[in-house]
């Protein structure tokens, strides 16, 4: 089957090129960019929110492009199961559209972050997990300023197991000094209650090939693999 | 300040009353109060170049002498082939004085400014480096402040843009502590068809204003730029423009855009003087002329006059000249990233810039007036202290080595920048190959090639104040090293040239001696200068303090092929390391002479441009051929504290014999500490020893083999004077710890 991405052009955005790269040129799947008001979901079989500063942060982080005509359109594609991922600032976005649950305030340090960090797998039944294993540990880049992430009831999270990944050491210990950014238990990403939409604060977009990893490893493909075999899988 | 005046309207200019007198002469008449304004900005020494220019000649010319030079001095950036259609386009500037007084927007501005150079040139922006100077850091509030806004600024400009910060350097001394120097370049991309030149040479073009609007903002910043810090320095708080990266962002997709439909004859940005640079540059280079209504600009606030219109200095804003079939079109592209636009005008051939307020014209002259500016010619002369100084002595040591060396390692110039780069998103564009911390440059790769180039840029201003011919020239070699040291080849230069007041005979002199080590040295290594920038004037008043001379040299690299990129961590136990290129008696201007004795004086670097030359050329061939595994040029603190950087990243750690490593007449401290320029730490792979040393005797460059990497957590010196050991977590952390320490805790 011929699938079909899109990856949304917020004004603003400016990881959207990058993860078309690696969907075009590194997965070898058809990714088009689209510019925020001429989105139309029927094309796709699914769509990414990427990375940036979408109307410039102002207000607040993904606040502006929570009401963009592109965030309807992924509405949609969500109501009929297609996967919607949203990186770094498409994961702002998502919470601040409500398709996702929680907050994503400044980091702790009070500055922006731009390092190489690793995140745990905690859920890998997701439309973007679904190629890993469970507790695998993966090395990945972050880089924002806004990435604390905050949810007043994370029993319900566990509850529901929405948690996707945590940020943990490079030997897989749950602390305070892995966590780059405050956020609450460690969180680096989460899912809906369909599984079908997923935010994350790190960049697997920088992670997808081996000369941009210093781990020398390509480990954020996976998420993109997930994506891929969701769709497929669901179409068979 | 002189006062002229036209039609009853007074301005004060900073010309001399010669200029004036030659202005009216040439004009042949009393310029309007708008012209006044004009020639004001244009005729400044930001503008005009006019102390520098005599000086600057000594570059050969770019173009005609290197078939891949595409675009030279003069242009907005320097532009070279890079081969396969593609082309990279570079530039660096100074915003010292903006940066001095409001750090934050001073500096962001500063990014925006370079941003638009490289995009006006038709490239898409894909890096930024940015070399700073601030007075010593640790209990000085007023230094901290200066570099948490700078870096703030850079990092939100930068990382909103979406373009990556890949390097940079920082250097600390007493003489940058009120006039800090903050210099920016950027680097960009693109294809060969995609140059956009910065001229309107075609009638029957369109004159397209694009971008932000334009407001009363940053009115004579380059006039400003243009003097000595002073007291009332605060209150030209108003000439500082404000950024406004978002805005930027859409204008370079805009750009971009626009660019690649081909309907774009000539682009240019309004930075300094505005409205009356842009369009003077555009049709006096391209032969043209236009005319205008100023009421056409869409303006920020109401009753702006045609003066404040026309030299305003608000961001973010270009100049298109859009072919006429094409103005439907990139119109389109404008409104879709709805970024504000105003068809200014047609361009006309009556060689004549004509700009009207309804019926009125208020400037009416020759474009080239305004760009041919008479130079003047400076006096020069060393300064009597230079000789005291360069015959300073070293104390007697009363420290033993390894304190010495911890104390370096935690010193504010040697220690990690970590806390600066963490803040700049270095990886956006995913292109980052060689990322900061991992190598003496940041290297990208060209996406859809296997094309790499990469970035370094930075002067030792300690060096250069001690001898500013021989300093000039370790600057190309430092920043030459750096680009070897990842694997690449120095192909073209631009350099930022910062210094004090030109008036000053013998601040004049730091610069013209300068240029000339710049220029001898990238000639002698067949490097082309692109581009540069002049910063005079950086002097502040109220401590009667010059800074010490800064020719910041940025050098572009290349190399095809991902086997060709190596980096600084050493690899592997077991390895030898070799110390290539020789030690000399050299401590002056070290920074063991600043941090031990806090001294600047002692005899400074000499440099040998024929053996550093050799050495590339040698690093570059055992690098090919698959010999090393790690290398690192030697820089500041000596090559002790360049292997402890080597050893941090894998927690690997050395075992060192110095025994007969280095010349007899040097003292064991001379040896550690001097900071002779042109030298490296190689480790090579065990298995290829033979061969790498075949090649080095054939190439007879001065090496020494000096140890082997070992798996121990330990820097282990023998056989010098005393035997010491370093530890490498005490190392490291003083070495991580320093700035953290100082910008978050209460040092």
């Amino acid at each position: 089957m011929n699938i079909r991405i899109a990856v949304i052009q917020f004004p603003g955005s400016n990881c959207d090129r990058d993860a078309t790269h690696v969907l075009n040129n590194v997965i070898g799947i058809q990714a088009d960019l689209i510019w925020h008001t001429n989105f139309k979901e029927r094309k796709y079989d699914g769509c990414i929110l990427p990375g940036g500063f979408s109307f410039g942060d102002y207000l607040r982080g993904g606040i502006i492009a929570a009401h963009s005509p592109a965030v309807k359109e992924a509405e949609i594609m969500l109501k009929d199961g297609r996967p919607v991922l949203g990186i770094c600032n498409g994961f702002q976005i998502l919470t601040e559209a409500e398709f996702l649950p929680g907050a994503l305030l400044r980091n702790n340090t009070l500055k922006f972050e731009c390092k190489w960090v690793h995140i745990r797998v905690e859920n890998n039944e997701t439309a973007f997990s679904n190629q890993m294993k469970k507790k695998e540990i993966m090395d990945i880049p972050i880089a924002h300023s806004e990435g604390r992430y905050f949810y007043d009831n994370l029993k319900e999270l566990y509850d529901n197991d929405q948690i996707v990944f945590k940020y943990v050491s490079k030997e897989g210990l749950l602390n305070e000094e892995s966590n780059p950014n405050g956020s609450f238990d460690n969180i680096a990403g989460v899912c809906n209650l369909e599984r079908n939409c997923v935010g994350l604060m790190p960049h697997p977009e920088r992670a997808s090939e081996e000369i941009l990893s210093p781990f020398k490893n390509t480990h954020g493909i996976k998420l993109f693999n997930s994506m891929v075999n969701f769709i497929k899988s669901k179409v068979i | 300040m002189p006062i002229v005046e036209n039609e009853g309207e007074t301005v004060e200019v900073d010309l001399t009353e010669e200029e004036i007198k030659k202005i009216k002469s040439l004009l042949g008449r009393d310029p309007y109060i708008t012209e006044w304004g004009m020639f004001d900005v244009m005729g400044s020494e930001h503008c005009s170049y006019k102390s520098s220019r005599p000086k600057l000649k000594l570059f050969e010319p770019a173009e005609e002498n290197y078939d891949y030079v595409l675009a030279g001095p003069g242009q907005d950036a320097g532009v070279v082939d890079i081969g396969d259609d593609y082309c990279i386009a570079f530039r660096i500037e100074s915003h010292n004085h903006p940066s001095a007084i409001e750090p934050y927007h001073g500096a962001a501005t500063g990014i925006g400014g370079i941003i638009r150079d490289i995009l006006c040139m038709g490239m898409r922006p894909i890096a930024l480096l940015d070399p700073l100077r601030f007075g010593r850091l640790k209990n000085n509030s007023h230094s901290q402040w200066l570099l948490k806004y700078v870096v703030k600024g850079i990092a939100d400009y930068g990382n909103c843009t979406g373009i990556p910060t890949i390097g940079g350097e920082v250097e600390f001394d007493h003489s940058f502590e009120n006039n800090c120097l903050v210099n920016v370049a950027c680097i960009g991309v693109g294809k060969v068809e995609d140059l956009a030149p910065s001229r309107a040479s075609k009638p029957g073009d369109y004159a397209v204003l694009m971008g932000n609007s334009t407001g009363r903002d940053g009115i004579h910043g380059v006039t400003f730029a243009s003097r000595t810090l002073t007291e009332q320095s605060e209150s030209d708080r108003p000439a500082v423009q404000i950024a406004d990266p978002f805005s930027k962002k859409l204008i370079i997709e805009a750009t971009v855009e626009a660019v690649k439909t081909g309907y774009i004859r000539g682009l240019k940005d309004l930075g300094g003087g505005g409205l009356s640079c842009a369009s003077s540059e555009l049709t006096g280079d391209g032969g043209t002329g236009i005319e205008f209504d100023v009421n056409k600009v869409f303006t920020r606030e109401p009753n702006m006059t045609p003066f404040e219109i026309m030299l305003s200095e608000s961001q973010e804003r270009m100049m298109f000249i859009v072919k006429a079939e094409g103005l439907e079109t990139i119109l389109e592209i404008f409104k879709k990233y709805e970024t504000p636009y105003a068809v200014l005008g047609k361009i006309n051939n009556s060689k004549l810039l004509r700009v009207k307020n309804a019926d009125k014209i208020v400037v009416e002259l020759d474009p080239t007036l305004l760009s041919d500016f008479p130079v003047i010619i400076r006096e020069e002369k060393r300064p009597e202290f230079l000789n005291d100084l360069i015959n300073q002595k070293t104390p007697e040591r009363t420290l033993k080595f390894d304190g010495i060396i911890y104390r370096l390692i935690a010193s504010e110039n040697i220690c990690s920048k970590e806390w600066i780069y963490r803040q700049y998103d270095h990886e956006v564009g995913v292109r980052s190959v060689v990322k900061c911390g991992d190598g003496d440059s940041g290297v990208l790769r060209i996406i859809g090639t296997n094309k790499f180039i990469s970035g370094s840029a930075g002067c030792n201003s300690k060096h250069c104040f001690l001898d500013p011919y021989e300093g000039a020239k370790g600057a190309v070699v430092e920043i030459g090293c750096n680009i070897v040291s990842n694997g690449l080849k120095p192909i073209a230069m631009v350099n930022c040239c910062n210094f004090g007041n030109p008036e000053k005979p013998t601040s004049f002199w730091y610069f013209s001696e300068c240029v000339k080590g710049m220029a001898d040295s990238i000639k002698f290594f067949n490097i082309p200068c692109v581009g540069g920038n002049v910063s005079f004037y950086n002097e502040d008043e109220v401590l009667q303090k010059v800074i010490k001379p800064t020719p910041i040299i940025m050098l572009l690299g290349y190399i095809e092929g991902q086997e060709n990129i190596i980096t600084l961590p050493f690899k592997k136990a077991g390895n030898p390391i070799f110390l290539i290129g020789e030690t000399k008696n050299e401590l002056g201007g070290s920074e063991y002479h600043s941090v031990i004795y806090n001294i600047e004086g002692g005899t400074p670097p000499k440099v040998n441009l024929d053996s550093t030359k050799r050495t590339w050329d040698f690093l570059l061939e055992v690098n090919k051929k698959g010999y090393i595994r790690s290398v690192h040029d030697v820089n500041k603190g000596g090559f002790l504290i360049t292997i402890l950087e080597m050893s941090f990243p894998n927690e690997l750690g050395a075992d060192l014999n110095l025994y007969d490593c280095f010349d007899k007449d040097l003292t064991s401290e001379q040896f550690l500490f001097s900071e002779s320029v042109g030298r490296f730490i190689i480790e090579v792979d065990a298995d290829k020893i033979k061969e790498f040393i075949a090649l080095i005797e054939k190439n007879k460059l001065y090496f020494k083999e000096i140890g082997v990497i070992i798996e121990e957590m330990q820097i282990k010196i023998k056989r010098l004077e005393e035997n010491f050991n370093l530890d490498i977590m005490i190392a490291k952390n003083l070495f991580n710890s320093t700035l953290p320490r100082i910008m978050e805790g209460d040092m």
